[in-house]
């Protein structure tokens, strides 16, 4: 008995030494802070700080509320309508027709999914500071100009967000308050990126000093500080390596990928399978020839009109009083007539329209490649810049639902972005030479490359489009730069950015709505009054939940 | 299989027994065992000190050896167990009476079992027999309105797990109590749809400090399942059969409005929005006139339009067959015994093309191979497949426009063709339901436990088990083409996920019984070890060329992707031991104390102590005690408890950063695809256990020889350190990984559980009963560390639920809707005294928490014929009836609404509370606010059944010992003011409560069943 009782207690006694070991546990197929202490764990945190740029994060809602190209901002400029029927996405409705509240749940994911950015680019910044051995100067400058481009985002869409330090990732002191801009911050993320970066990057994707000299120039521009806006653009202008592509639509085509005419482009790969790295913000925005999803992104009448020409040039005052001919309310068995009148040939690279070759799918029939009834409030148009070229297959992606992932880069910054921005500085300070200069290189490129053509093979429209002659002053100069970039950049994500920065977007808001509901009743029926607080989006309404209090709604909220 | 197991058993017994043999001097006795009006079959008698027993058979007769001056004991489930000396006579009849209260049942409570009446915990038991009356899939179920304190709200999908809380919500994480199945533990709800119900004798709910034994895993109160086993000294088999089919039909379908309504509704949209009336569908011309097509308009094939417009949710819901067998075996020699059993379940849903299908089978078995030495084993293995369908497809039934018929003209699917239809986006249900119907998720369980027990003098028993359970699950998905559809897949694809689990538990304890003089005296002393393990992975590929199940393999597709992969592995060890004691069966005392080491966490917190204590004094044992009252028993009871809670995945106490293909990996050379890192988990190294404090009071009161029983429980709960993910931490602000977890703050759980029952026969033949349950608990916030938790944010306009302190956990926040503007537009309420409404207008509308809870079970049986029937329901409680997002607002224009919308807004309509129609949600009607929340209270007859026994004679000449046939209804009737499908709902996260958002229908289901016993 007593034997029995000491093999008990030495059986007892094994089990409780083995107990440390066996409640020590490591995580698996995780990476820890230790394992990424390195060269390699840096490397990998800054390729997933600029797998952000397409806005694709594991928090924030519906690929396409957290949009890398910024279409739906679009939308809620002139430039665009949401595409689809009134009730699909009712949330961008809201957005497209003001009202906006701050629990919709697009501006929350674009939020969210910046925020994303700034952070993986902080994770960077601090995963630096814990190697020892090796000079990350170079990571440490391209993970600065990550997070200064996401908080450059967060600035011009909500005017007044929090800024999350390095120190504060450190720390997980997430809650910081939105006291006011924070464009000295950025400021200081592209200086630093502008001293440390090289000219050039053997990876394409990379950014390098004169992108960064050219973000520091947008973000002066933003600022209005047109003097420090020109001396950093013009820089790039006349010493960067970039230069316009002679044919303004392979700026979209596969051509165009990381051409000399790209900056800093959202590199959008259709990889196979399921297409993670496509562009999944704008997965609705197809439609027409291949009866894919979702009708979205619709160009406005507006805009259309912007591209009429007289003796070539853009009627910056009166582009709205005549129509271009549209076939809004006419069935596809309808007849029609093309308008016949003088436009400029960016038009028909920019806007799908009925009568005019779709991106090599054949002529565009009207209504029935438009989701949008005609009780809706989205008119006739479609998008072009964003939807692949017949035959580029090598951009066609496609996601868990069929979705189209289209593989087409997106630029973040093109060349005639940063001439017209330069020219934009130099009309603000009285250079109207260099203004001139630079819109005309602009438009001769337009005016130099292939014109879209029709079935026989002559031009699909009455193209004219010439340089200017002059700019008279000062005042017509700021007004001709601002036009063409309209014209220019058309539906690639800017316009609602410049009309902010311009402080004129209640009077062009207005004068929209109004023009608009000329042709599309519905938009006119539907839209309501542009507010002053519609120069910010709204702080999102979760934010301000979880922020217990810290960040304060943006006014007029 | 089957046939080789018995014959192997057989000859292991004939071993066993030859080994063994039996030296006892005995003389033989007989009897028999009735009650007042019949014979008892089946009735346990046991040589009292020993292993020697048998059971009495269909005549209630028994033959035992016994010497002269033993005590026989004579036991039966709800009869008083009696006691016999046995004398100089070889002839011992016995009387048994019936005992409501079954005082002298043996409880399995943990490490030990006690017998009822010595209970001093909270500890709650199901009537298996009554409770299997219903066709239980999932043993959990039978617990629902039954066991006072414990909440239980069945799943409407086949195979659905069903959602249990014990006592209120005492935490903000996971609230699935710990299951102990023969020994095994596991905090995964699905279990018991891996048990046969019908092979458990019995199950348990330890409520209060009770559950202390098992400390870090127990704060969410333990629910022990204890299996069937055969009894020793059978004198032959038993063999049972029970089996039922019958079917299942959709209730409450929402009435959706028709081609007409719906055509209507459109039309007034138009009108409202002033736009023109024009419709592809109704007015293709734009002429002014709504007609309804014969055929659908623009969609380039014939396709007839249903004349009144197709019902959709009728359309996808089907009559269900449903059938269930089980049988059993079970025998037992001197030295040996088994139950065994199979069991088939093949379960149909209301939905076209799904169901849940189960075999399962058992082996239980137990040896006496040495003189002090028992072995045995329990083994249970379950395969399983449900398919409850794509989860769109109940939803897209409500959203489809009622013009589309199921199948075109030409015999194929119809759908929504072109986005120019104006037919809306939906896609079609029953072709997603048809589509689908070769999905599975199938899983093969597999656990029990192996044994020894040493008794290694008298009443000092040593014991070791070690339980395994393995799970091995497969998923599969295949998404077709769909053609038919306005936004057609652009390739079909393969989904398939596998995991692989596998837990162990050693169990070494040391138990001492034994008795002086008066002096009860029970100890326990244990070490325990807990592994989990597992690994799980996703893949899919893409662009298929036939569509065809056997063609579903990975490498037919494009090239695969890994969606994601893991493993993981978890410990716990500890040391514990627990005290039973009584004076003179009046006076009683537990307590046990748990030291727990856990994996999970760092450090200190790795290790935590568990105590708890309780006592007990059966007034009514007193010498004073009158005998002339109607109070026949009292019982006073008191309980303290420490608890814990460690359910958190993995490694919480680290930063975790991952390789994310999609969200992580980017083409930074401009074409092929680098591999990035994301940091995924966010760590709290100071993350330690829940801990809950339990306090219990508790009076069991017996009148009229307790034929009538109260039982009446007051507890307090209160909850330190909390579990949660803590947003706050990782707000909006913060990255895009998890946020960590973190102890948030404190909770108190405060309520009362009582329990009636009273049952009577007549000397007429009838026979009564009634049982009821009532719950009712407060939940207070008592303290957040980190200011007011927000619930799920994923919905439709955002978090509808939060949580602060002062308040029950999760509640309605939002807008409150005040009536309708002069636009037929909601007007809410100014709260924040700013003129214009804005955000801070907003405050808590709704209370998920029920006032209270119950359950009322009634019996009558006369002669052969027996009826029960079974109520259960909630009192005071708000549902956020978020499907009203889809059926009453154009969240998809075209898509069908309910016919509550008939009666909306219009300039000549303004008494209504349905907002003007319209073709956008304007005015954020469907962000949180109060026009969602409903009263859901409800009362429900759950269950009800009418049986017939055969009568003796009958089942001699077909040599059975019982036949029962019977008929059952569930879910007859439901009184409720609910306008969703249905007011059990299914709860979220613990920070989301009361949101239905349900995606399958609720159902009633029709049996007909026989009981069989040879």
């Amino acid at each position: 008995m007593k034997n029995k009782i000491v093999y008990l207690f030495i059986l007892l006694t094994a089990v409780l030494a083995c107990s440390d070991e066996f409640t020590e546990q490591t995580a698996f197929g995780s990476l820890s802070d230790e394992s990424l202490k390195n060269a390699d764990g840096v490397d990998l945190l800054l390729i997933g700080a600029y797998s952000m740029l397409d806005g694709h994060s594991a928090t924030g809602g519906d690929d396409w509320f957290k949009a890398g190209d910024n279409w739906w901002f679009d939308v809620m400029s002139d430039d665009a309508h949401k595409g689809s029927t009134d009730g699909d996405q009712a949330d961008l409705f809201l957005l497209e027709t003001y009202d906006w509240g701050s629990a919709n749940p697009y501006t929350t994911g674009k939020w969210r999914s910046l925020y994303a950015g700034v952070n993986r680019a902080n994770a960077v910044i601090v995963q630096i500071g814990l190697v020892t051995e090796g000079d990350f100067s170079q990571q440490l400058a391209e993970a600065r100009f990550l997070r200064g481009f996401y908080n450059l985002e967060l600035q011009k869409i909500f005017g007044n967000v929090p800024y999350i330090s390095e120190e504060n990732f450190a720390a997980l002191e997430f809650n910081q308050p939105n006291t006011g801009p924070i464009w000295d911050q950025i400021e200081a993320d592209f200086e630093n990126a502008v001293a440390n970066l090289p000219n050039s990057q053997e990876q394409i994707g990379r950014a390098t000093a004169w992108i960064a000299k050219a973000f520091l120039g947008k973000t002066h521009l933003y600022q209005s500080d047109w003097a420090a806006a020109y001396t950093s653009l013009n820089d790039v202008v006349t010493n960067g390596p970039f230069s316009l592509n002679s044919e303004f639509a392979d700026n979209f085509k596969l051509a165009g990928d990381n051409s000399s005419e790209s900056l800093l482009a959202i590199q959008f790969t259709a990889d196979e399978t399921t297409s993670f790295n496509g562009n999944r913000g704008g997965t609705l925005n197809f439609t027409g020839p291949n009866g894919y999803c979702c009708g979205f992104y619709q160009a406005s009448q507006d805009l259309v009109n912007a591209y009429q020409t007289a003796a070539g040039l853009p009627l910056l005052d009166t582009y709205n009083t005549s129509d271009v001919a549209s076939d809004y309310g006419i069935n596809s068995s309808d007849p029609f007539t093309l308008h016949t009148g003088p436009l400029d040939p960016r038009l028909d690279y920019t806007v799908g329209r009925r009568g005019i070759d779709y991106n090599g799918f054949g002529t565009h029939p009207g209504k029935d490649w438009i989701r949008a009834s005609f009780a809706d409030i989205s008119g006739p148009f479609m998008t072009k810049k964003n939807f692949y070229n017949n035959g580029e297959d090598a951009n066609v992606g496609t996601g868990g639902w069929g979705e189209q992932r289209s593989g087409i880069n997106y630029h973040l910054m093109r060349f005639a972005d940063v001439l017209l921005m330069a020219a934009e500085a130099a009309a603000e300070t009285g250079n109207t030479a260099i203004a001139l200069d630079y819109v005309n290189r602009i438009r001769n490129r337009a005016k130099n490359m292939t014109y879209v053509k029709d079935v026989a093979g002559l031009d699909a429209a009455n193209y004219v489009i010439e340089p200017y002659t002059s700019f008279p002053d000062a005042a017509y100069a700021v007004k001709a730069v601002r036009f063409e970039r309209r014209l220019e950049l058309g539906v690639e994500g800017h316009r609602l950015f410049d009309l902010r920065r311009w402080g004129n977007s209640a009077s062009i808001i207005a004068e929209y709505i109004s023009n608009e509901a000329r042709i599309v009743t519905p938009f006119g029926v539907a839209a309501n009054a542009y507010q002053a607080k519609h120069d910010l989006s709204p702080i999102p309404l979760n934010a301000i939940d979880q922020s217990q209090g810290v960040i304060s709604q943006n006014t007029g909220y | 299989m089957t046939i080789m197991r018995i014959k192997f058993l057989k000859k292991l017994l004939l071993s066993c027994i030859f080994l063994l043999g039996s030296a006892l001097h005995a003389q033989k006795v007989t009897g028999t065992v009735s009650d007042s009006t019949s014979s008892l079959p089946g009735v346990s008698v046991l040589v009292k000190g020993t292993n020697t027993g048998t059971q009495t058979d269909f005549d209630g007769n028994y033959t035992i050896d016994a010497e002269e001056g033993s005590v026989l004991v004579f036991r039966s489930l709800g009869y008083k167990t009696l006691e016999k000396t046995v004398g100089t006579s070889s002839i011992i009849d016995v009387v048994l009476l019936q005992d409501a209260t079954s005082l002298d049942e043996i409880v399995v409570v943990g490490y030990t079992s006690q017998t009822r009446g010595s209970i001093t915990g909270s500890v709650a038991s199901v009537d298996m027999g009554e409770a299997m009356k219903s066709p239980v899939v999932n043993a959990a179920d039978v617990l629902q309105g039954r066991v006072s304190g414990v909440n239980v709200v069945s799943s409407n999908a086949p195979g659905g797990a069903p959602k249990i809380t014990i006592r209120g919500f005492g935490t903000t994480n996971n609230t699935d109590p710990l299951y102990i199945i023969d020994g095994v533990q596991t905090t995964d709800g699905n279990i018991l749809n891996s048990i046969d119900p019908g092979d458990i004798a019995q199950m348990n709910v330890l409520k209060d400090g009770a559950a202390a034994i098992y400390g870090s895993r127990a704060s969410n109160g333990v629910i022990i399942v204890t299996t069937k086993s055969g009894g020793y000294n059978q004198q032959k088999a038993t063999f049972s059969l029970d089996m039922y089919s019958g079917s299942s039909q959709a209730s409450n379908l929402p009435s959706m409005l028709n081609a007409n309504q719906h055509m209507n509704m459109i039309k007034q949209s138009l009108i409202n929005d002033g736009a023109a009336l024009t419709h592809p569908q109704y007015d293709p011309n734009g002429t002014g006139t709504f007609t309804v097509p014969s055929q659908l308009l623009g969609v380039g094939q014939p396709v007839t339009v249903p004349g009144a417009g197709n019902n959709w949710p009728a359309a996808v819901t089907q009559i269900a067959p449903t059938s269930n067998v089980s049988m059993s075996l079970s025998n037992g020699s001197e030295s040996g015994k088994y139950f065994m059993s199979l069991g088939y379940l093949n379960r149909d849903g209301i939905l076209l093309n799904t169901g849940f299908k189960r075999y399962t089978s058992r082996l239980n078995s137990e040896f006496k191979i040495l003189d002090k030495l028992t072995v045995g084993q329990h083994m249970n293995v379950a395969w399983s497949n449900g398919n409850s369908g794509n989860s769109e497809s109940f939803q897209n039934a409500l959203r489809s426009s009622p013009l589309i018929p199921v199948y075109d003209d030409n015999g194929g699917f119809a759908g929504t063709y072109s986005n120019s239809a104006g037919l809306g986006n939906s896609r079609n249900p029953v072709a997603q339901l048809y589509r689908g119907k070769n999905d599975f998720n199938k899983s093969m369980r597999l656990f029990g436990d192996v044994y020894a027990e040493l008794e290694l003098i008298d009443g000092l028993k040593l014991k070791t088990s070690y339980g395994i359970s393995t799970n091995n699950f497969d998923r599969r998905t295949f998404a077709s083409l769909d053609p038919e559809h306005s936004e057609p897949l652009g390739t079909n694809t393969l989904i398939v996920q596998d995991v692989s689990s596998f837990d162990w538990t050693w169990t070494n304890t040391l138990t001492y019984n034994t008795s002086i003089g008066e002096h009860n005296i029970n100890g326990l002393l244990g070490v325990e070890a807990v592994k989990s393990t597992g690994v799980g992975k996703e893949v899919q590929a893409s662009g298929y060329l036939f569509e065809s199940p056997d063609f579903y393999t990975l490498a037919n597709g494009g090239p695969s992707n890994v969606n994601y992969a893991y493993q993981f592995e978890s410990s716990l060890f500890s040391i514990f031991g627990s005290v039973n004691y009584n004076f003179a069966n009046k006076y009683f005392i537990t307590a046990t104390l748990r030291n727990d080491t856990s994996s999970k966490f760092l450090g200190d917190n790795k290790s935590g102590l568990f105590p708890s204590a309780s006592i007990g004094w059966l007034a009514s044992k007193e010498n004073f005690w009158p005998t002339d009252i109607a109070i026949s028993r009292l019982k006073i009871k008191a309980s303290y408890g420490k608890l814990g809670n460690q359910d958190v995945p993995g490694n919480p106490t680290i930063n975790q950063s991952e390789l994310s293909k999609e969200f992580s990996f980017y083409g930074i050379n401009g074409s092929a695809i680098s591999t990035g890192a994301k940091i995924s988990d966010i760590g709290n190294p100071d993350l330690r256990w829940e801990t809950s404090i339990s306090t219990n009071l508790g009076v069991e009161l017996g009148f009229l020889q307790d034929k009538l029983y109260v039982s009446a429980e007051v507890y307090k709960i209160t909850t330190d350190g909390l579990i949660n993910r803590d947003n706050t931490i990782i707000p909006t602000t913060g990255p895009d990984a998890n946020a960590p977890f973190v102890n948030l703050g404190e909770i108190q759980n405060t309520g009362f559980d009582l329990g009636l029952g009273f049952s009577d026969n007549t000397a007429s033949g009838w026979s009564y009963g009634i049982d009821m349950t009532l719950s009712a608990y407060k939940n207070e916030v008592i303290s957040l560390e980190t200011g007011t938790q927000v619930g799920n944010s994923g919905y439709r306009g955002g978090a509808i639920t939060r949580t602060e302190v002062g308040r029950s956990i999760s509640e309605f926040y939002g807008r409150v809707v005040e009536g309708l503007d002069e636009n037929g537009r909601f007007m809410y309420k100014e709260i924040d005294g700013v003129p214009g409404i804005n955000d801070e207008d907003r405050e808590y509308i709704g209370s998920p928490h029920a006032d209270f809870t119950y359950g009322i079970n009634t019996k009558v049986a006369y002669k052969n014929f027996d009826m029960s029937a079974f109520f259960t329901g909630s009192q005071g409680n708000d549902i956020y009836n978020y499907n009203k997002i889809y059926t009453d607002f154009p969240t998809f224009v075209n898509g069908n609404r309910s016919t509550r919308v008939i009666n909306s807004w219009t300039p000549t309509n303004t008494n209504t509370s349905v907002p003007a129609l319209s073709q956008s949600i304007s005015n954020s009607e469907t962000n949180p606010n109060s026009y969602f929340v409903e009263d859901g209270s409800f009362f429900r007859l759950k269950n009800i059944q009418l049986g017939y026994t055969l009568p003796k004679t009958t089942l001699d000449k077909l040599s059975m010992s019982s036949l029962r046939l019977y008929v059952q209804a569930t879910n007859l009737f439901t009184i409720t003011g609910y306008d969703g499908i249905d007011p059990e709902v299914i709860q979220g996260g613990n920070l989301t409560l009361g949101v239905d958002d349900q995606t399958y229908p609720f159902s009633q289901l029709f049996t007909f069943g026989v009981n069989l016993k040879f």
